[in-house]
């Protein structure tokens, strides 16, 4: 059950990281992350069933690898490109606007972005055929790990350590870190502000992609599938330290149990129907709390 | 020739009445478009249906069915103005005032809690039927302060936070509520809210027999023959709308209203003049909520009862769109632009996707309109935001100009001068945010 | 919290502030500082950017609070209560860099500073009772007549926003009079000011004292300023007071001509 927790965990924490990375640079809730995820997870319906790739669960394991490493890559890349439009089109010109009305443009985006999926892909839930295996990885005692589950725990973590060194190690991120410090200072510094920021929405924006991408191996998508997922993995975000990546990650992972727990377990849980109850529940719960997170420091007040 | 004198003819006529206009006095000036919508709304349901039904882009103007529904958003609109356009705060969740003021009515007004047999002034219930029958203004009034309460109950934790951590826990409690009321069938198997089935039936509104013979008030609303029941339920909620906007009035030009505004403005300054931010920030919410509720009772019972499916977030960005579309706190505007904007929802989309589709497009290529309606209101509020953030008709800070003080008198003797600064002269200023240098 | 109970203030100090401390993070910004207030007087905090003088002033009107000490005013314990408490018990301040109600007028500026003072409640407002009414009457009458000792009596309907920098300013100190201060907190009120009109303002400060019986506390990074308005001047550097007394003393301690101006000379 943890095992399928760690799943679901790991495409939340890509989403969380997402939230994370935005709100840790604008301080903004960028309420249309969740739905570039959806309109990304689409885009690689398209890209692997039918014309572009055609993969199907006949095609050969190189087919298979080759094809999706390709979508990852392409997923990432469109997922990249709408974000930072959104960010390029709406945010920038809001920069010194109160910040009650770059949060409500982000609401009012978040449904355009909705509804470009859904002019585009319609009403009907997309999904891909089974290309990984749903044979069993092991099994221990009763406990069934598969290897679709599997694959995408494999497929997360060399991300999250791409990001690390990304964010940690190159100029690129050392910028943003600038950036989301202090974007005065950072300007004078000579970094350029406006650049790095989009950079960050770009980044957040493959990581969605390719969150959606593994999403595809096990459920399926519909352009409204964004907003759920993406207020549960802003919930991770949230309970793990918003603006802190590690958190995000944690977060996402323990958000993923809750709910496999919660969804999994015969005995005394509330089951399916209270799921999203539960997670705005805890959301709430730390929010109120403690609304620097598990990982989150204290800011000191500000002036 | 002619046609020139003619319209000049018409030019000084039309000045003349403008003159004449002008000579009327203030209070009656602001007062008369009031009026006039006000005689128009009421007389609505005589003249709606002799109005075309092929009029260019819009057809026709709603149904007086319609009519009633588009109002109740209005009033949620005007709710939400409190919450959001008077003190700031950015409620994403303000369907869950109008789920609990729906499912107080369901609660009170139905025979959902067949255990137990209450009967308080309701109408045409029969004396056997089980579950608790209060009257419906009744319940109303019970409606807007359970509400008002859960408003409440819902800010004392929440107010405490930064604005956009507010709005997404007013969101979370947007979602758990409609979660809670669709789930809420076994409660340690008890039904408390008859889960995706809803509350239904629900009692209408009416003035009982004594009343009825008495001054002739109607018995019951749904007893007679359309469009008598649209009628009668059409003025209520244009009654309830003029209240709503003559509290919200009040409000805005008390000491509380102020206080609300100045946090909009500065929430650190605020505090520091003595406003307690947490009291007020709840008035606020406790507000919004109480007309949220009466709203949301009111259109349960004229749907005759309360669905789960109607709560969902989107509402609650609907009613935001009315606020930002018609300028955040500006009364006028809210009222303007959610007539619009629910006119829109129920029967505008329509009726323009479809002339748009019989003159404008081939019939190979027809748009489903109403289909991408949020995708509209997420246009209208990112471009309202980019390109007009005050909204369409901007809040206009009042000049009380009536109660002016002749100049001259001693407490125009300023004690403070700047000598040879940017007082240049009595009656003239400097340039806004500009120092002058002397 | 659990710190000793305060020592009752003297009887000739409005305002005492005992060993109060501030900690951000590992960061300490004012370091347990003494600090009095007799009454009626003018007194100044200056000491250069960055000294802690905003911070002390913000744990003063409640807007931190103090990792250590007490803030002893008007012989109640005010340490770490909200901003609307203390300014109820008759703290009024401005900000350094103003923040006024931008969208309100120059009258519902100080009216809103009236919050404290006024009763008037929802139903009473929605109703109109004839107290609300007069109170509201009175209220604005009141709020008028600040508006004319702050020299914006010509001004009242208009836009806080769309006034001039220095009527922006006086209208920061006629809203914060309007909380009917015992004690009124100036934050860099002279800054963006020239000396004509920095002149011009110290000289009102004066004639507050002596129409309003007040306290005045100034808080100034530039020290010329100060001198002649005030009784006594507090020098704070690093967080640490390094000098008190007279303008005259001051302008003669070599720590404060070492720490200050000689920092000020160099810089």
């Amino acid at each position: 059950m943890a095992l399928i927790g760690l799943t679901t965990g790991a495409v939340y924490a890509l989403v969380a990281l997402g939230y994370t990375l935005v709100y840790g640079i604008l301080q903004l809730i960028n309420f249309a992350h969740g739905d570039v995820f959806a309109l990304s997870g689409l885009f690689a319906t398209t890209m692997i069933g039918g014309a572009v790739f055609g993969l199907t669960d006949t095609s050969t394991t190189l087919g298979v690898v080759g094809g999706l490493t390709a979508t990852f890559v392409i997923a990432a890349v469109f997922g990249a490109a709408v974000n930072s439009s959104i960010e390029f089109v709406a945010y920038r010109r809001l920069r010194s606007a109160p910040r009650l009305a770059v949060l409500i443009t982000a609401v009012g985006m978040s449904f355009i972005v909705q509804n470009i999926s859904l002019a585009i892909y319609d009403v009907n839930a997309r999904s891909i055929p089974p290309l990984i295996s749903g044979h069993t990885v092991f099994n221990i005692s009763g406990v069934v790990y598969t290897w679709d589950a599997f694959f995408v725990v494999l497929v997360t973590a060399p991300v999250l350590v791409l990001l690390t060194w990304l964010v940690k190690s190159t100029r690129q991120g050392k910028a943003m870190r600038a950036t989301s410090q202090d974007p005065e200072a950072a300007a004078i510094m000579g970094i350029n502000v406006n650049r790095t920021i989009s950079f960050t929405f770009a980044l957040a924006g493959a990581l969605a992609g390719i969150g959606a991408t593994l999403y595809l191996v096990e459920f399926n998508i519909r352009y409204d599938t964004g907003f759920t997922l993406g207020l549960i993995a802003f919930t991770a975000a949230v309970l793990g330290g918003i603006g802190n990546l590690t958190g995000a990650v944690l977060g996402a992972i323990l958000i993923g149990m809750i709910q496999a727990f919660n969804e999994g377990l015969s005995w005394n849980a509330p089951g399916t129907a209270w799921t999203k109850s539960i997670v705005f529940g805890i959301l709430i719960a730390i929010l109120v709390f403690r609304p620097e997170g598990l990982l989150g420091e204290r800011t000191p007040e500000g002036a | 020739m002619r046609g020139y004198r003619q319209r000049a003819v018409r030019a000084s006529r039309l000045s003349r009445v403008a003159e004449a206009w002008g000579t009327l006095p203030e209070r009656t000036r602001s007062l008369t478009p009031v009026v006039i919508v006000v005689a128009l709304a009421v007389t609505y349901p005589f003249y709606v249906d002799s109005v075309p039904t092929n009029l260019p882009v819009i057809k026709t103007v709603p149904p007086l069915h319609d009519a009633v529904t588009i109002l109740v958003f209005v009033m949620m609109g005007v709710g939400l103005n409190i919450v959001v356009g008077y003190a700031g705060l950015l409620d994403l969740g303000y369907v869950a005032f109008y789920a609990i003021g729906a499912y107080t009515a369901g609660w009170l007004a139905s025979g959902q809690f067949e255990q137990v047999k209450v009967h308080f002034g309701a109408v045409g219930i029969p004396s056997s039927a089980t579950g608790i029958h209060i009257s419906i203004w009744l319940v109303l009034l019970i409606a807007a302060v359970v509400t008002a309460v859960g408003g409440i109950l819902i800010g004392l934790p929440t107010l405490r936070l930064r604005g956009d951590y507010l709005a997404i826990v007013t969101l979370g409690f947007g979602e758990i509520i409609p979660q809670f009321v669709r789930n809420g069938d076994e409660l340690h198997g008890f039904d408390l809210t008859h889960g995706t089935f809803g509350i239904s039936p629900i009692d209408p509104p009416g003035f009982g027999h004594t009343l009825n013979s008495a001054i002739g008030l109607p018995v019951r609303y749904d007893e007679s023959f359309p469009p008598t029941p649209d009628r009668l339920f059409f003025w209520t909620i244009l009654a309830l709308i003029l209240l709503t906007l003559f509290c919200s009035m009040r409000l805005r030009d008390s000491r509380l209203g102020r206080a609300w505004i100045a946090i909009r403005e500065d929430e650190t300054a605020a505090g520091a003049m003595g406003i307690p931010l947490m009291r007020t920030k709840t008035w606020a919410y406790a507000g919004g909520a109480f007309f949220g509720g009466i709203a949301g009772a009111y259109i349960a019972t004229f749907n005759s009862g309360a669905f789960p499916t109607q709560f969902d977030f989107n509402i609650s960005v609907f009613l935001l769109c009315m606020v930002i579309l018609g300028g955040m706190g500006s009364l006028w505007g809210v009222v303007v632009a959610g007539t619009i904007l629910a006119w829109l929802n129920f029967d505008g989309l329509g009726n323009i996707g479809s002339w748009i589709n019989t003159t404008l497009l081939p019939s190979s290529h027809q748009i489903d309109v109403p289909k991408y309606s949020f995708g509209i209101y997420g246009i209208i509020i990112v471009l309202m935001m980019l390109f007009r953030p005050t909204g369409l008709i901007p809040e206009r800070r009042r000049k009380r100009e009536i109660e002016e003080a002749t100049h001259g008198g001693p407490l125009d003797q300023p004690l403070y001068e700047m000598r040879g600064a940017d007082e240049p002269g009595a009656g003239e200023r400097g340039e806004p945010g500009k120092v002058p240098r002397g | 919290m659990s710190e000793p109970a305060p020592t009752p203030a003297k009887n000739d100090d409005l305002l005492v502030a005992m060993s109060v401390r501030k900690e951000f993070g590992g960061l300490l910004a004012v370091n347990d500082l003494d600090f009095a207030i007799p009454q009626r007087a003018i007194v100044s905090l200056i000491g250069p950017n960055g000294a802690g003088k905003t911070t002390f002033f913000n744990m003063l009107t409640g807007l931190y609070k103090p990792t250590a000490g007490a803030v002893i005013f008007d012989g109640h314990d005010v340490t770490g209560k909200p901003p609307h408490t203390i300014t109820k018990a008759g703290i009024g301040r401005t900000f350094q860099n103003i923040r006024l109600f931008p969208q309100m007028t120059a009258l519902e500026n100080v009216l809103v500073g009236m919050h404290s003072r006024l009763k008037g409640g929802i139903l009473g407002s929605i109703f109109g009772t004839p107290r609300v009414r007069r109170e509201e009457r009175e209220a604005s009458e009141k709020a008028r007549e600040l508006l004319s000792f702050a020299g914006l009596r010509r001004v009242d309907h208009e836009l806080a926003e769309s006034l001039s920098y220095g009527d922006q300013r006086r209208l920061e100190v006629a809203r914060a009079l309007a909380t009917e201060p015992k004690l009124l907190l100036l934050d860099e009120p002279t800054a963006g000011m020239n000396p004509q009109e920095t002149v011009a303002f110290l000289d009102f400060v004066s004639k507050l004292r002596e129409q309003r019986t007040i306290a005045i506390l100034l808080i100034e990074h530039d020290m010329k300023v100060v001198m002649g308005a005030s009784e006594r001047v507090t020098v704070l550097d690093y967080g640490e007071k390094i000098a008190e007394g007279t303008p005259h003393e001051i302008q003669h301690d070599e720590r404060v001509i070492e720490a200050y101006l000689g920092k000020a000379a160099t810089g």
